[in-house]
């Protein structure tokens, strides 16, 4: 069965940054054991910051079982295995929390809950959205709008 | 046509005098004749009455004749006039007629000929003026369809420029949110398989 990540990685520089600080777990951990088995008097590194969603994604995981290298890794093997179906959203400003939850809620309940959302902003958009999937884009916004009905302006331009 | 009717008035002079001449030289005649008589005749003598008897016969015979040739010579010379007068006449109106009509024939071979060149300058001008409209026509066509396609490729920069000059950076996507949904809404079939097509 795929590895299902929690929808809030919705992103690949969330995934991104959720591989990262395992990496940075990981080594960490491996460090720590090492010292251990050595039974180095020297203090050990703290244990590196992680963010939410890497926090979200152990859990998710692990579940209460205590995570060790292996499994650690192989973790990070998974991760790094994911092929997910991308999509980049373009819109007039970048969204704030609640918009981005309800877009990548809209996209996950109705295009598939295993995509990965992106997000970037255009001012020059005005209103409306931009969708780039693998293979096409769909252009939603009100300057395509105006665009599209340019043949309309023309003729108001002239009745005018 | 002057050189014709001096010529005929020539002829007519010549002809008159040939009239006179020939008249006179029947009047000679007539006196060398008597004068012959005279003296071939034998000498006759006559009594002085017999004499001025004769001589007053032979002098009204001789008014007679002379008479007589007058009146001949003025009818010959009337009738050759009249002749004369009509024939100049007839050939003065042929020759009038002729010429009317050589005039004509010509001035119809001119107006023809202008007709003709009036009318190869009217297509003329008509071709041109044909030309000179369908490149006009064809130039603003082009010229039409030139600004048309500036207009076209310039438009989404204008509206670009529009939007962001009228909105500013008071962007609100909530405002937005509904239309965004309502327009995934509507497509999202299409985005779902090309999502799954691209996988």
């Amino acid at each position: 069965m795929a590895y299902e990540l929690p929808p809030e990685v919705y992103s690949p520089h969330l995934l991104e940054s959720v591989i990262y600080d395992l990496e940075q777990y990981t080594d960490w951990y491996r460090q720590t054991r090492i010292q251990r088995k050595v039974g180095a008097a020297a203090a050990s590194q703290p244990e590196p910051d992680h963010s939410a969603e890497t926090e979200l994604v152990i859990r998710n995981h692990f579940g209460s079982q205590t995570p060790t290298l292996e499994t650690l890794e192989g973790l990070l093997a998974e991760l790094r295995a994911l092929k997910l179906p991308e999509i980049h959203v373009k819109l007039a400003a970048m969204p704030n929390h609640e918009q981005r939850r309800v877009l990548v809620s809209w996209f996950h309940t109705n295009i598939s809950s295993r995509a990965l959302i992106s997000f970037v902003a255009d001012r020059n958009l005005g209103g409306g959205i931009v969708i780039r999937t693998p293979n096409h884009v769909y252009d939603f916004t009100w300057k395509q709008q105006l665009m599209g009905g340019a043949s309309k302006l023309a003729g108001i331009i002239h009745r005018v | 046509m002057d050189i014709i009717v001096l010529i005929s008035l020539a002829v007519l002079i010549l002809i008159l005098s040939i009239v006179v001449v020939v008249q006179s030289l029947r009047l000679q005649k007539l006196h060398q004749d008597l004068l012959r008589s005279q003296h071939t005749a034998p000498k006759v003598s006559i009594s002085q009455p017999n004499a001025d008897q004769l001589q007053t016969r032979l002098i009204a015979a001789y008014d007679t004749e002379i008479t007589k040739s007058v009146a001949a010579f003025g009818a010959d010379l009337h009738g050759t006039s009249k002749q004369l007068t009509e024939q100049v006449s007839r050939l003065t109106t042929k020759v009038i007629e002729e010429e009317l009509e050589a005039y004509q024939k010509t001035l119809e071979e001119v107006r023809q000929v202008a007709i003709q060149a009036m009318n190869q300058i009217r297509e003329a001008v008509e071709h041109q003026r044909i030309e000179l409209r369908q490149g006009m026509e064809q130039e603003l066509a082009t010229e039409r369809q030139h600004l048309v396609e500036k207009f076209d490729a310039k438009m989404g920069d204008v509206i670009s420029s529009y939007i962001s000059e009228a909105l500013g950076s008071g962007v609100d996507l909530g405002a937005q949110m509904q239309f965004i949904l309502t327009s995934l809404e509507a497509h999202k079939a299409d985005i779902r398989k090309d999502l799954t097509d691209g996988v």
